[in-house]
């Protein structure tokens, strides 16, 4: 086990921003993706880790938060100098020197940045810019807050196939925050489902797919004609412009396919949808709430 | 990473010289200024002076007073305008995340102060010896002062850390830092007015600076004559603890906490 929380309360003045109550662990090796709406308590729960918050409860884990890399939110640095001295600086290296940052220097095609001053950087660059600065780290556990956030499509997906190729295969641990899904899909194989400071669920993105949403799930346009189509299925919750049915067998989504296939509707099929899994896992625990 | 394992790195001592160098402020405030003021001062004063002997021990009592000017910009002003606006901006924390921690900073500012200071007097000496025809010191004068100027800038360093980390803005510190110099050069006699020619409460708190006795006495101890230190000793000792307290305060109060 690499961390574990215990009855974690972080509060800012009277506001309780993050409340964990059962205990949650972090193994060697875990890939996960903490999702949640604004004010859910991701950053807080970032920040209580490497202790750059007061909060009342218990963390355990080996590392000292100085042997655990951040790439946070918003990464500010001097602007008094190119960025090439700032990374020799922070890495405590040359770069003609070192091989290993020569590389990720390259697979992250920086090198044309390097002369430039930070604010002289794309917001693309600066993400790329800190990305190679945590992980020249090395560290056994690594945070990513919202690291694609502001960036266009492109770069984005550019950056998260970057990152997901170089994480292949490694060890490292990563806890990564984001409210892109997709991006979930591609590096997390865990979730932490955060909502106004408090756990829903954790575990395994197939269990919680499961739990949640079934074997399947189908998704089609939300249209009168669609929902006649499911009507005798069942649902789950969904964005509003969104109709999906829950398959819990193989014959069942075989059956929805080819109805939908009949009739010429466009579907999405899926067995991971985070989206999915986010909204139906708020959903249940709304429900549970009003059940009390 | 190879640099946690040691305090001065080639790499973070370059990094705090470019920071240093990078802030304009200290070019103009620390280098320009003592240098303008200086020969500003002397040359209006030589206009009114027929005897060449007392030209000279006038400009090199200048000499010395205006040499405090340099750590009063460069590190009371440069360094804690600087670092208020890296506190602004979260720098310090960035740097503490990957593992640089705010003593190996803040030796590595010290370090690059201490050489850009070493190469503003380097210029502020060359102007004196060029410009105004300073006269050369006693050893012992010499050694003392150089005492002075190290101790007084590391009192600077100190009160610019511990105001920057109080306010944390740059706008305001820049404020604060600016009254202070002035009040610093006005109660030291720099501005015009003479310690003999304060008011009685100006005096007061006149007497509790060292600036004071630097602008006033240092040409006494340059010359190697007899001179009562204790004054002099007893404003260092109070503006030293006043400061190192203010610092002790502020790096106690920004340590990363862990429960």
């Amino acid at each position: 086990m690499l961390l574990s929380i215990q009855n974690l309360t972080v509060r800012y003045g009277q506001e309780t921003a993050l409340s964990i109550t059962e205990p949650l662990q972090v193994e060697e090796g875990d890939r996960i993706g903490v999702i949640g709406s604004n004010g859910a308590g991701k950053t807080t729960l970032i920040k209580s880790i490497l202790g750059l918050t007061p909060y009342q409860g218990m963390i355990k884990t080996r590392l000292r938060p100085e042997e655990m890399a951040v790439h946070m939110q918003f990464n500010e640095y001097t602007d008094a100098m190119p960025v090439k001295y700032i990374m020799e600086a922070i890495l405590g290296t040359r770069i003609a020197g070192n091989a290993r940052l020569q590389e990720l220097i390259s697979y992250f095609e920086f090198e044309d940045c390097l002369r430039k001053k930070y604010t002289k950087l794309s917001g693309g660059q600066k993400q790329r810019f800190t990305i190679i600065l945590v992980m020249m780290q090395n560290a056994e556990l690594t945070f990513y807050d919202e690291v694609t956030s502001g960036l266009d499509f492109e770069t984005r997906q550019k950056l998260v196939e970057k990152l997901t190729e170089w994480y292949r295969d490694k060890p490292a641990s990563l806890v990564i925050v984001s409210h892109y899904y997709e991006e979930l899909e591609m590096l997390a194989d865990k979730l932490l489902i955060l909502d106004k400071g408090k756990v829903i669920d954790y575990g395994r993105k197939e269990d919680l797919f499961r739990k949640y949403c079934g074997r399947a799930v189908i998704v089609t346009d939300n249209c009168e004609r669609n929902r006649s189509f499911l009507e005798k299925y069942k649902k789950l919750a969904s964005p509003a412009h969104l109709l999906a049915a829950a398959c819990e067998t193989q014959e069942q989504e075989e059956q929805v396919s080819r109805l939908l296939l009949q009739n010429n509707v466009n579907y999405k099929r899926s067995n991971s949808d985070i989206e999915m899994i986010y909204i139906n896992a708020r959903a249940s625990r709304a429900g549970e709430e009003e059940s009390k | 990473m190879r640099n946690r394992k040691r305090l001065i790195t080639a790499q973070m001592l370059s990094f705090e010289f470019r920071n240093v160098i990078g802030n304009p402020y200290i070019h103009i405030f620390g280098v320009g200024m003592p240098v303008f003021m200086m020969i500003l001062i002397c040359r209006s004063v030589a206009a009114e002076m027929a005897e060449s002997t007392l030209y000279a021990s006038m400009a090199t009592s200048v000499f010395l007073g205006m040499g405090a000017m340099i750590p009063m910009a460069t590190v009371l002003m440069g360094y804690g305008i600087s670092h208020a606006q890296e506190l602004e901006k979260g720098i310090p924390q960035r740097m503490e995340l990957f593992g640089i921690m705010p003593g190996v900073s803040m030796c590595n500012r010290i370090l690059a102060e201490g050489i850009f200071m070493l190469l503003a007097f380097g210029i502020y000496f060359a102007a004196g010896y060029g410009v105004i025809g300073v006269e050369y010191p006693r050893i012992s004068g010499l050694l003392i002062y150089i005492f002075c100027m190290v101790v007084f800038s590391a009192m600077m360093f100190c009160l610019a850390h511990g105001i920057a980390s109080l306010i944390r803005r740059f706008g305001l510190t820049y404020c604060v830092t600016m009254i202070l110099y002035f009040v610093f050069m006005i109660l030291g006699g720099m501005m015009g007015i003479s310690y003999d020619k304060m008011p009685g409460i100006m005096q007061l708190f006149a007497r509790m600076l060292p600036v004071t006795y630097i602008n006033r006495d240092f040409y006494t101890v340059w010359k190697g004559e007899s001179y009562n230190f204790m004054p002099m000793i007893q404003s260092f000792l109070l503006l030293g603890a006043v400061t190192g307290i203010l610092l002790f305060i502020t790096v106690r109060r920004g340590e990363r906490k862990l429960h």
